[in-house]
């Protein structure tokens, strides 16, 4: 019999040469996840059943990020959506030494010199949280539904451009989507591009 | 800091105007930003009204930093221009020059590194007074990134003088430089569709291309940048190109730009515009034009897997497979229970090489070989199988159905294991046997690329079918009797020789450090074999400690498949890399390229037989053809790339590049020392 699981060990080590990366997919339960927010306490997806959340990944210094803080308009839908009863995630999943990677104080003393107002600062320095939701940008963004299914990811808006000026004339994707989960509608479009500084993992 | 490096940029603006002011008027002067300097440059010195005057606005990054094509990939933002010209001008879009790759963590984006020239027609209006100037301004914004982003924007301005004529300027070089790198533009036929996840581009070319190749889609959203890109090619020469869908795919253009590279040149392409993509009735009649090739695929699959039956790995697990059939005087149940693990093996392992190939990993059939844990572990079954039968342990009959005390469902569970085993044991000659249908098979949508696979198995299964289900055959087989026992023991034998050279493919991935630690588990392993042997008259502490034994025999192998070959496998001078290969090509150099790996027989044999004997070694000095082998035995994405590149998913391959760049020829996996050498001639002279 030994020799059967050995004919069957050979057969599974090939199975398990790679686990294929399962990218998140629309309509699908969002990926859980277990992070420290900026005052040390886990956060998991679960812990927010029945409530919208929206995840926003971000670097400060990214120009992309700075376009949508320095103009406003993050803090605007942080506000407008977490009024509304939505979670509002901010996550960063630059690892230590790469360019966004915050101390807990640096990520408070963000929130506070920029007046954002996220529900909570994650601290994704594994970048586990990121990978598993394959967010390749920031700003990358999401909407779970209260029954933890992902409704939206994606840009933020249609012009992928750096420049503050361009944001009153776009298409607010995330705006949009937050609202129609909200409502209990299906986001049309659902999947949009993330555009952006890749994630620095 | 934003307003103070605008402040520079105006400053340095200002002192460049002065400078063109006194100097070249088809010179903007350069205009310096962080990690980028950028500058505009005309054609002409002079312009006559209703011409065409080309204009390059030059980014020259800082090294390791980049800018980025229309497509940017996964993330970054490609350069924009925006112009303010004289009434009535016109300004047409960037001429893009050839985009490169660029990873960037789990990414990939589009753009270039170094000194870029981004080129744009203007066309001047009728009606300009002969005696003034136009002034040209070009309001260009980037993305510069290295791995932060920073982006930035020059105005950039030429004055020029209006004649009767446009005289060229000086900058001729740097528009012949600029015209160099850009692609060609080609009117192949080229269209694409979108099945389930994946875009699929069919393009007809006018010449042959030379592997590797590269194909840039110029609009975002389409395909997943950082995933493979398969080529290979249909039964009228088309090339195939697949990649993954992007995730954020949602609209299907009408058409699309894209750029086609290949060792030696780049074309730029509209696909779906030259010809519509297959709908309707097109679609039919491709649909019927694949069948045949489709149904050829299963045969061959088949054959070759009826022929996989006398391979040396896996003869000596099929013999004891017909052994115990003949105990069971031919039972049907056990030929189905059989043919069900073959198949459930070779299901599982292609379903699981597509899905990592739709994830991007650069595989191709035999990629579990490439895993030294995977060829370790193959050589300790191989040694274990073969001390039971040496009666070291009493095999639990199980496996193949010699017991007679075994209930049934015993015996047809182990019907269905020795099918799994064959499978395994067969993988190493799969490869090189079945490399045109499994090439076929990956390129294909994956219900029919499963079914090949599953003809494959069906063919390996086959024998066992008919002696289950044709009494008259299975009355011919030996009768059972005494002389079984003695069979079972001699068939050790290939097993042990079976495990020697598997333990070679080892050394040869590990080294000798990596093998002796294999060695030393396999001894481990025959220490727990013993002890189980003996525990099995009752004594179940014996047991327990064989089972910790064998599963501590599992360490060294783990330490092994650690360890790295020191060895250089080849000779670093005939070192197959895509390189030295383009190289080669580029200088219209004839070349052998052979592609094999370790654990391939059919490789070996062929390179014993045919490749290294002195008629081809002479062919090839005499010839000048240079040699080329790339190594497979370990992982290696490019040589992926290039099989892919010529419809292949394994090794052997052997490509004949004729000396002049003419097409490549592809030689057939059964080599003759007859057959190389005229061919090595022919393409020596051709």
């Amino acid at each position: 019999m030994k020799s059967l699981h050995l004919a069957l060990t050979g057969c599974l080590l090939a199975l398990t040469l790679g686990a294929a990366h399962a990218a998140p997919r629309v309509g699908q339960p969002a990926p859980d996840f277990s992070v420290i927010d900026t005052a040390g306490q886990t956060h998991s997806l679960a812990d927010f059943s029945g409530q919208t959340v929206i995840l926003e990944w971000t670097n400060h210094d990214c120009p992309f990020v700075k376009k949508h803080y320095v103009s406003d308009n993050m803090q605007q839908l942080q506000r407008r959506y977490t009024e509304n009863g939505a979670v509002w995630l901010t996550v960063i999943s630059s690892a230590p030494g790469k360019q966004g990677h915050v101390s807990p104080d640096q990520a408070d003393a963000l929130t506070r010199d920029r007046h954002a107002a996220p529900t909570a600062v994650l601290l994704d320095e594994s970048g586990d949280m990121g990978r598993a939701y394959d967010a390749r940008t920031t700003p990358h963004m999401y909407v779970i539904d209260a029954d933890g299914v992902l409704r939206f990811m994606g840009g933020i808006d249609s012009n992928p451009s750096a420049d503050p000026a361009d944001i009153p004339g776009a298409t607010p994707y995330l705006a949009n989507a937050a609202r129609a989960v909200l409502d209990g509608h299906t986001p049309d479009p659902a999947v949009t591009r993330p555009y952006g500084c890749t994630v620095k993992y | 800091m934003a307003r103070t490096s605008r402040r520079l940029t105006l400053l340095l603006g200002l002192c460049a105007l002065a400078a063109q002011a006194v100097g070249d008027p088809a010179r903007s002067g350069e205009v310096e930003a962080p990690h980028i300097r950028a500058e505009l440059f005309s054609d002409a010195d002079r312009v006559a009204p209703g011409d065409t005057l080309t204009l390059a606005l030059r980014l020259q990054p800082d090294e390791g930093w980049h800018t980025y094509w229309m497509n940017p990939g996964d993330s970054g933002l490609e350069t924009r221009i925006d112009w303010t010209l004289p009434d009535g001008a016109e300004a047409g879009p960037i001429q893009w020059p050839v985009p490169d790759r660029l990873p960037v963590e789990h990414l990939v984006n589009y753009g270039f590194e170094g000194e870029t020239l981004l080129l744009s027609d203007i066309t001047l209006p009728l009606e300009i007074a002969q005696d003034d100037s136009v002034t040209l301004t070009a309001q260009a914004r980037w993305l510069v990134c290295e791995v932060e982003c920073i982006p930035g924007d020059a105005e950039l301005s030429l004055t020029l003088p209006v004649g009767d004529i446009t005289d060229l300027s000086a900058h001729t070089a740097l528009f012949q430089r600029a015209r160099a790198r850009q692609p060609q533009a080609a009117d192949w036929p080229a269209a694409f569709s979108i099945e389930a996840t994946w875009l699929e581009v069919t393009v007809a070319p006018d010449r042959p291309l030379t592997p590797p190749l590269q194909f840039f889609p110029g609009t975002t959203e389409l395909v997943e940048h950082a995933e493979n890109q398969q080529f290979s090619t249909d039964e009228h020469g088309n090339l195939i190109i697949r990649q993954p869908l992007n995730v954020y795919f949602h609209t299907t253009p009408a058409q699309f730009p894209a750029v086609l590279r290949d060792a030696n040149g780049a074309w730029s392409l509209t696909v779906g515009g030259t010809e519509a993509p297959p709908t309707g009735e097109d679609r039919a009649d491709s649909a019927t034009d694949t069948v045949p090739t489709r149904l050829l695929a299963l045969l061959l699959a088949f054959g070759g897997g009826v022929l996989l039956n006398l391979m040396p790995c896996v003869f000596p697990v099929l013999s004891l497979k017909a052994l115990g059939l003949a105990r069971h005087g031919g039972h049907r149940g056990h030929a189905l229970a059989y043919t069900a693990g073959v198949l459930a093996c070779f299901l599982v392992i292609a379903a699981l090489l597509l899905a990592l190939r739709a994830g991007g990993a650069a595989l191709g059939w035999g990629f579990q070989l490439q895993t030294p844990m995977v060829v370790g572990g193959l050589a300790y079954l191989m040694f274990a199988l073969g001390l039971a039968l040496m009666g070291v342990v009493q095999l639990g009959a199980g496996w193949m159905g010699a017991g007679e005390t075994l209930t049934r469902d015993t015996g047809l569970r182990g019907s269905f294991f020795t099918g799994v085993l064959a499978v395994v044991v067969a993988s190493p000659c799969t490869a090189p046997f079945m490399g045109t249908a499994l090439g076929f098979a990956v390129t294909q949508p994956a219900p029919v690329a499963l079914g090949i696979f599953a003809a494959l198995g069906l063919g390996l299964a086959f024998p066992f079918l008919l002696i289950g289900f044709v009494p008259a055959l299975a009355r011919r087989l030996p009768k059972p009797g005494p002389w079984m026992g003695i069979f079972r023991q001699a068939m050790a034998f290939p097993l042990f020789l079976t495990g020697v050279w598997l333990l070679w493919v080892l050394g040869r991935q590990v080294g000798i450090d990596g093998l002796t630690f294999a060695l030393a588990g396999l001894v481990v392993l025959a220490l727990g074999l013993w002890l189980w042997g003996l525990g099995q008259h009752g004594r179940q502490r014996l047991r327990l400690a064989a089972a910790l034994v064998m599963l501590a025999a599992l360490w060294p192998l783990w330490q092994a498949s650690g360890q790295q070959a020191t060895i250089a496998v080849t000779a670093d001078d005939d070192r197959w890399t895509p390189q030295r290969l383009a190289a080669l090509r580029a200088a219209g150099e004839p070349v052998l390229v052979n592609m094999t790996a370790d654990w391939c027989i059919t490789c070996l044999a062929n390179e014993r037989v045919a490749l290294d004997t002195d008629m081809v070694r002479a062919a090839l000095t005499d010839g000048g053809v240079s040699y080329l082998k790339g190594d497979w035995t370990r992982q290696d994405p490019d040589i992926t790339e290039y099989l892919a590149g010529y419809g292949r998913n394994g090794v052997p391959l052997y490509v004949l590049y004729p000396r002049g760049g003419g097409a490549p020829q592809v030689l057939p996996q059964v080599l003759t020392p007859t057959l190389v050498r005229d061919a090595v001639s022919r393409a020596a002279n051709p």
